[in-house]
């Protein structure tokens, strides 16, 4: 069948999205035309039933999180959770591709990465082809540092030579900007799209995505292979709208594959009964144990740092490492970071400092070797040779998950694969409790397995 | 109750005395202290933040360029802080409108204090294809938050490009983008988001000064 070069070229930028009129950027003339000759398919965005409203593109059922516009003859209604994405309302429909499905290229030998696997990553590798061969499902339970993209390699380069189309989504969009450029470098002759909020990039028909679990809402049955990065992580686990995002991005013969380094109840409880196939990897990629944390009880620490003290323990601790040691210092909240930034004159992060990603990129190039930072250095983000430190590591903010990830940062590189990881604390909880058991189970799970 | 800025939850831990005390809050504790208000010295025309008090380098051009000013003082709410622009990028750009709740209480006491009933209101109007995306028109939804009677049909908008996108020169010296569509009264108070340069208020001030009013003045929501 023929398919006029402009329908074609609509259908690469179209299909498989949800979009509003604004990001569609047609005139009105043409939309028309494709919404009769049926092209495109207009749908409300907004649902109503009885006085409740659902927001069709988020999910969203919250009253409190609708709008109301004042408007003859009868007020418009919005959705405020995904505002940021452009206005769905009332009168602000989504518009869907029902035209041809567009054609697609791909390379034979996409992959230019020429490393070795080990034994455990390749495993892993295994299955997962398996899995998006058989469209079934998988977690890969992973501790941090086990080479979890090199690991995908194998299975991306399966998806492209089947012409499949993948997409990577990962919470955060910082672990989108460096994942982006490494993907780019192994797989130079296909396309990729990093789409996060205020991205410059747009996907026209790639052969891989990687974009923010927020992006996910703008896709629909476009992806045969899902891959969620960081499945545990925040705001995946806490949003119930991101599970539902992930489904309605994949075609319904698909496979979807969960990477995680801290399996929660709810995958544990899936892996235990066996209803999602699991591949664990208990080491990481240089074969060197996981630091166990060390646990520094402190008496008085809240009230010490609320009087704008630091106890002594901290201060050596910091002095020693300043001596020789680059190092992070994960603190639970901005005005504690700014505090201690003042009084040992280091800079801190938090996600909304306008100078983040400048001080991250300077952290890395070892322009500077100390950094003060909230939660948003929990993951994804790699540093060689740092010694960590938790702040409050009993803060409600530092659960089990993002202790292990903290602890996770140290000891990443094979030519200095061990860190020190200390937590400071007044009162033991059970997230410090694990998240220390947790190294020495894995390394112990570790052990077992290359004997 | 929801902070219509940052949606967060606006309830401080409730206990019974809060509970009967405490009317809905429309905002949270961290946006209002973020909220920049202008404080200190400021030129009493426009209300730019100066050290002397005494009137500003640009309102001295105005009142030569028109010999008269037509616009005989500006009264603003907040400062144009980047936070603030993030609200009203919000506000304006992605179109949540709600987020005019939450100055509610500050655009009516401020107005009180600087206004009178013998004022005609008039919100500078939007242009139509500006107004048919966004849904609402900014300076309109400030001007209903005072609950009193105000005029659309007194000054309409013909121009098609978009002023933010011009250099100050170019907004100056460009035409007009008002007309008057009905005689203008005596008084007259005309309100928008934001005073820039104040070329857009004079503009309106101009002509309506020109259709007979005898008084022009402004209430913005912020002075950047
Ligand atoms: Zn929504
Ligand atoms: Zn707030
Ligand atoms: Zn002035």
């Amino acid at each position: 069948m023929h398919v006029p070069p402009l329908i074609e070229d609509m259908a690469r930028k179209f299909s498989g999205k949800l979009l509003l009129k604004s990001e569609l950027n047609i005139s009105e003339q043409r939309l028309n035309y494709l919404i009769k000759n049926g092209y495109i398919l207009e749908i409300p965005s907004i649902q109503t039933k009885f006085t409740l409203h659902k927001c069709l593109r988020c999910f969203n059922m919250k009253p409190s999180y609708f709008g109301k516009i004042p408007h003859h003859p009868k007020p418009i209604i919005y959705c405020k959770q995904c505002i940021q994405m452009g206005r769905t309302s009332t009168l602000e429909p989504l518009y869907q591709w029902t035209g041809p499905k567009p054609t697609r290229h791909y390379p034979k030998n996409p992959l230019k990465w020429r490393g070795n696997l080990t034994h455990l990553q390749q495993r892993a590798s295994t299955q997962l082809v398996k899995t998006i061969q058989q469209n079934d499902r998988l977690l890969i339970d992973a501790v941090c540092g086990a080479g979890k993209t090199e690991m995908l390699y194998e299975g991306i380069t399966h998806a492209i030579q089947y012409n499949k189309r993948i997409c990577l989504a990962t919470p955060r969009s910082d672990v989108v900007k460096e994942l982006a450029p490494r993907l780019r470098r192994d797989f130079p002759t296909i396309h990729l799209a990093a789409l996060y909020g205020g991205s410059p990039e747009q996907d026209i028909n790639s052969h891989l995505v990687i974009a923010t679990t927020h992006q996910l809402l703008r896709y629909e049955r476009s992806f045969d292979v899902m891959i969620v990065d960081e499945v545990d992580a925040f705001p995946y686990h806490h949003d119930k709208m991101l599970p539902k995002a992930v489904r309605r991005a994949t075609k319904p013969d698909s496979a979807t594959i969960y990477l995680t380094a801290t399996p929660r109840f709810k995958q544990k409880w899936l892996i235990n009964t066996n209803q999602l196939p699991t591949v664990s990897i208990p080491a990481r990629y240089h074969g060197h144990p996981l630091p166990i944390p060390s646990k520094q009880m402190l008496f008085r620490l809240t009230k010490q740092l609320e009087d704008g003290q630091l106890p002594a323990k901290i201060t050596q601790w910091i002095d020693t490492k300043q001596a020789n040691r680059r190092f992070l210092l994960f603190v639970p909240t901005i005005t504690l970071a700014e505090q201690l930034a003042t009084k040992l004159d280091l800079p801190y992060v938090h996600a909304e400092s306008p100078e983040r990603h400048h001080l991250i990129q300077q952290f890395r190039t070892q322009s500077i070797s100390a950094l003060i930072t909230t939660t948003i250095l929990e993951r994804g983000v790699t540093f060689p040779s740092i010694d960590v430190a938790v702040i409050q590591a009993d803060h409600h903010v530092f659960d089990e998950a993002a202790l292990i990830q903290i602890a996770g940062r140290a000891g990443r590189s094979a030519q200095d694969p061990t860190g020190d990881v200390t937590f400071f604390y007044e009162q033991t909880t059970e997230a410090v409790n694990r998240a220390t058991t947790y190294a020495i189970r894995k390394n112990l799970e570790a052990k077992g397995r290359s004997s | 109750m929801n902070c219509y800025i940052c949606q967060n939850s606006t309830e401080p831990d409730t206990t019974w005395a809060t509970f009967l005390v405490t009317k809905s809050r429309l905002i949270c504790d961290d946006c209002e202290q973020l909220l920049p208000t202008i404080s200190g010295p400021t030129c009493p025309i426009c209300m730019k933040p100066t050290h002397d008090a005494k009137k500003c380098p640009d309102c001295h051009k105005w009142s030569e360029h028109f010999t008269k000013d037509p616009l005989k003082r500006n009264i603003s709410l907040y400062r144009y802080t980047p936070e603030m622009k993030s609200i009203m990028s919000r506000f304006k750009y992605r179109g949540d409108y709600e987020i005019i709740h939450a100055f509610e209480s500050a655009i009516q006491s401020t107005y009180k204090t600087h206004f009178s009933d013998h004022q005609t209101i008039i919100p500078i109007p939007l242009h139509p294809s500006r107004q048919q995306q966004r849904l609402f028109n900014q300076a309109e939804a400030i001007v209903q938050k005072l609950y009193q009677p105000y005029h659309t049909n007194i000054l309409a908008r013909q121009d098609n490009a978009k002023q933010s996108k011009k250099s100050r020169y170019e907004r100056i010296t460009s035409l007009n983008p008002f007309t008057i569509t009905e005689n203008p009264p005596d008084k007259i108070l005309l309100i928008d988001d934001i005073y820039t340069t104040g070329t857009t208020l004079r503009q309106a001030a101009d002509l309506l000064t020109n259709y007979g009013a005898k008084s022009v003045e402004s209430f913005t929501l912020i002075r950047s």
